[in-house]
């Protein structure tokens, strides 16, 4: 089965990028087939429909599914905008937020808001969610925002246009992270249902977007909320097809078929795809990373200098050029995303194999006999594995490098590859020395998660596992009470985690999309979302106002 | 009938252990990188799911909910399995049925008229042709025709089923239904027609080698009457063979084109589910398929006697 698997994937894979390239290739060689290559003189922003592929089936947009965020946000909004990635939570389904206390925040919500079943937004809404939220099965990413870091004790309504939040200890980055990233729902079709991931109709939010058709085998369509409360979108409607394969994404994408697509293009592609006729290719900054995960529960990773040799044994630059092919920065920054501004500017991972040698000749990992591998105190050789995702070329020729950069400082490292199923269970079977997988925005630009990823034990597993240093600067963080205190504290804890890491960054990878500006024009990155959001097909002074976008594209020159 | 009976309970039962002998889980996969869930929110989500319990414990469930008529939960989709096996199941069908029959039609008459002239230079060159026809992955004829037909020429879509704008049944819906089947379903005819060729004109050389043939020419048959009529009808047998076996294997073989082709069938659904480790939708998927061989071998035993007299002929000698 799992040779089923790896043996379609890898054959879609090199499909892909065989026939997309000889499709381009093609392209450049013969005439344009249709007449709308030709690049036209002003491209439009605003525009009756856009056709976008997405890369899979996430159901009818339920929120206790895993959904993609950017497709939910069309039609949920958050209290305030436009994400905790950007730092600044500014005043959305909200009009505005205070922070009465170190436990307690209230919010007055914006009035004449409807939701897209025509039912009034109230306050009640509001409440409703945070208790939803707190009692309903977890899910995902939105879990942990009510229920654990921070804990939010109590979610009540003070009169008809404020909501009043107490939390167990003190939030003061309530604000800027849980109410700028929870979607609010209206009660009138949550209350009283037990297991909302079961429900399978069409969501209803306050949104830009509603989705007003969904099919498993065709895909979504969403219609353009007119009377949105922040101004009328710009697309009238978008239709978004479910393309799966990576290679019909962007055949389709050639063809016409589609006006852009919610997946990035492979680096290997983007030269193509710079010289394709018809098409724009925009060059963003996602807040990801591939990562080396070390197993922090088994020897020699429960020593924390043995952690931070691997991390200064690791050839970040080496990473970056042979594997990210040159698009992007080196890791030296450390975890988590230098882009996200809740990461201290001050981290520094550099690359030092003499650096690394000297801490395990210190740990007593020395070679014995000679044969250019280290000995564990014990006598046994330092052999390692590091498994990765077969399914993922990038990260397998990754593991194949680090394993190399490991060799030079006397580790022994061996590649095992292993399907994404199989890599995703390690973290709970924890068989594993090392592992390259790959963290999204959530993970690394999020500084709620980040407390969250060490209680979980993607990056610790506080306080089940004793973590004295850690414990104290958690107590610490708990205490504060405002964001620059609370931020400082996590810059500590940063330096900390980089100090003897269980995560170590490979390079911070650029991404790149294409679209057909022939059909619309006002694509924007926004942080950790790319291009395809909710703020490319809003009025620009809107997104604007929010600080929503960092990038801008109009048509190219 | 007993020995189908245990057959499927031997298939159900490894449907049931593969997918949870494989490393990987559900919930693992449904909770996404960051692993954002602590230890009783995870165990809160396996009850949820129906995956609490020991192994033993779930393969019982397992069996209540089948006599029940239920397949369960898919956990990637948060809906019964038996909804979504049906929205995928029709494309499959259409893909898989017109393939066969296409492929079917085309090997046999091919292989027919190549055993007639055998060893002519048009049966070499239809035995070359095929044999590498046959060799080519079915991926690569995909992506060559999506390359041709749906980026140089444009003349047909490159991904999907059917678009969201039309509506069924309409005549418009029909149409873009069936431009939307021409890419995958040559491809899985191209991909599959040269081992029925190649059975078709083995069987035809054994049949026109037979001694009722050199009785129907010295009786003054025509050679168009003797092979279409005569030894095609004899042929056929191990051809009919050969597609009910297929038929059940078919309906998982097309993974790979509906992957190349994005199209929303069932091969595609379980590829994903073994992605996800949804185990409810991968024993409904296969099940699907194990209840369809098992069906197409009891056509096949039922068909035989039918389509061969000599099979439903009494034995003249009774065993002592």
């Amino acid at each position: 089965m799992v040779r089923l698997v790896k043996m379609v994937r890898r054959a879609a894979r090199t499909a892909a990028v065989v026939s997309v390239a000889s499709a381009l290739a093609g392209a450049a060689c013969s005439p344009s087939p249709s007449s709308d290559d030709q690049r036209p003189a002003s491209a439009p922003r605003s525009v009756e429909r856009l056709t976008i592929a997405v890369d899979q089936d996430r159901g009818p947009l339920n929120v206790f599914v895993d959904a993609d965020p950017r497709l939910l946000e069309l039609v949920y909004d958050t209290l305030l905008s436009p994400s905790p990635y950007v730092g600044k939570g500014k005043p959305w389904l909200a009009e505005e937020v205070r922070q009465v206390d170190a436990r307690t925040w209230e919010a007055r919500v914006r009035q004449g808001v409807a939701w897209q079943d025509g039912r009034p937004f109230t306050a009640g809404d509001v409440a409703f969610t945070f208790q939803y939220f707190k009692t309903a099965p977890p899910v995902g990413s939105w879990t942990h925002h009510v229920n654990d870091v921070p804990t939010i004790e109590r979610a009540e309504t003070l009169d008809a246009g404020t909501v009043r939040l107490t939390c167990a200890f003190a939030c003061p980055d309530l604000g800027p992270i849980t109410l700028s990233y929870l979607p609010i729902l209206p009660r009138h079709l949550f209350e009283g249902v037990a297991k909302p991931a079961e429900l399978t109709g069409l969501p209803i939010g306050t949104g830009p977007y509603r989705l007003t058709s969904y099919s498993p085998t065709s895909g979504y369509r969403f219609t353009a909320n007119r009377a949105y409360f922040a101004g009328a979108p710009l697309v009238g409607e978008i239709v978004m097809p479910i393309i799966p394969d990576v290679n019909a994404t962007f055949t389709a994408l050639r063809t016409g078929e589609v006006d852009a697509t919610t997946r990035s293009v492979p680096p290997e592609l983007v030269q193509q795809f710079r010289r394709q006729p018809g098409l724009q290719e925009v060059t963003t900054t996602p807040l990801k990373f591939p990562e080396l995960r070390m197993n922090f529960l088994r020897a020699p990773f429960d020593v924390p200098d043995f952690r931070r040799a691997v991390s200064r044994a690791v050839d970040r630059a080496d990473l970056l050029r042979t594997v990210g092919l040159g698009q992007g920065r080196p890791a030296d920054k450390g975890y988590p995303h230098p882009g996200s501004p809740w990461t201290n500017p001050r981290l520094s991972t550099p690359t030092d194999g003499r650096e690394a040698r000297r801490i395990l000749d210190g740990l007593d990992f020395t070679d014995r006999d000679g044969d250019g591998v280290r000995e564990r105190p014990s006598g046994e050789p330092l052999a390692l594995s590091i498994k990765a995702n077969g399914d993922e070329p990038t990260h397998v020729r990754a593991a194949e490098l680090v394993a190399g950069h490991l060799k030079e400082v006397g580790i022994a490292a061996t590649v095992q590859v292993i399907d994404a199923a199989a890599l995703k269970a390690l973290a709970t079977s924890r068989d594993f020395d090392l592992t390259v997988s790959e963290i999204g925005a959530h993970g690394v630009a999020d500084p709620t998660q980040f407390v969250m990823s060490h209680r979980s034990g993607y990056l610790w597993q506080a306080p089940k596992v004793a973590y004295p240093e850690w414990d104290v600067l958690f107590e610490r963080w708990k205490a504060t009470t405002t964001v620059p205190e609370r931020t400082a504290v996590m810059f500590e804890m940063q330096e900390l985690f980089n100090r003897q890491p269980t995560s170590v960054p490979l390079y911070y990878p650029e991404e790149h999309y294409a679209f057909r500006p022939a059909s619309f024009s006002g694509w924007a990155e926004s942080p950790g979302f790319g291009i395809v959001h909710k703020w490319s097909f809003l009025p620009r002074e809107v997104a604007r106002r929010v600080d929503a976008l960092s990038q801008e594209f109009g048509p190219r020159r | 009938m007993a020995q189908y009976a245990l057959v499927l309970w031997a298939a159900i039962s490894l449907n049931f252990l593969l997918p949870h002998l494989a490393p990987g889980d559900p919930v693992d996969v449904f909770t996404g990188d960051a692993n954002a869930l602590n230890a009783e929110e995870r165990a809160r989500l396996r009850a949820d799911y129906d995956l609490d319990g020991s192994l033993a414990e779930q393969y019982g469930r397992s069996w209540a909910r089948l006599a029940r008529g239920d397949l369960g939960t898919s956990v990637r989709y948060s809906r019964p399995v038996a909804s979504v096996l049906a929205d995928r199941l029709p494309w499959t069908l259409a893909l898989v049925g017109l393939a066969t029959v296409i492929a079917f039609a085309i090997g046999v008459a091919a292989g027919a008229s190549a055993a007639r002239r055998r060893g002519r230079r048009s049966d070499v060159v239809a035995v070359s042709g095929l044999m590498a026809l046959d060799a080519m992955p079915g991926f690569w004829i995909g992506m060559v025709l999506l390359a041709v037909f749906a980026v140089q020429l444009g003349w047909l879509p490159s991904f999907g089923a059917v678009p969201l704008d039309a509506a069924p049944p309409s005549l418009a819906w029909l149409s873009e239904v069936g431009r939307r089947l021409v890419l995958p379903v040559a491809t899985l005819v191209l991909a599959t027609v040269g081992s029925t060729f190649l059975l078709a004109r083995a069987a035809m050389v054994s049949a026109l080698e037979a001694p009722y043939v050199g009785l129907a020419e010295a009786a003054g048959l025509s050679p168009r009457r003797i092979v279409y009529r005569h030894a095609l009808r004899n042929a056929l047998l191990p051809l009919f063979t050969h597609l009910t076996l297929t038929l059940g294997t078919l309906l998982s073989g097309a993974v790979v084109v509906e992957t190349v082709f994005s199209y929303p069938g069932l091969g595609r659904v379980a590829f994903e589910a073994v992605q996800a480790r949804d185990y409810a939708l991968l024993q409904g998927a296969f099940l699907l398929v194990t209840v369809t061989v098992i069906a197409a071998n009891v056509v096949a035993d039922l068909a035989y006697p039918w389509l061969d007299p000599r099979v439903r002929r009494a034995p003249m000698v009774k065993p002592a």
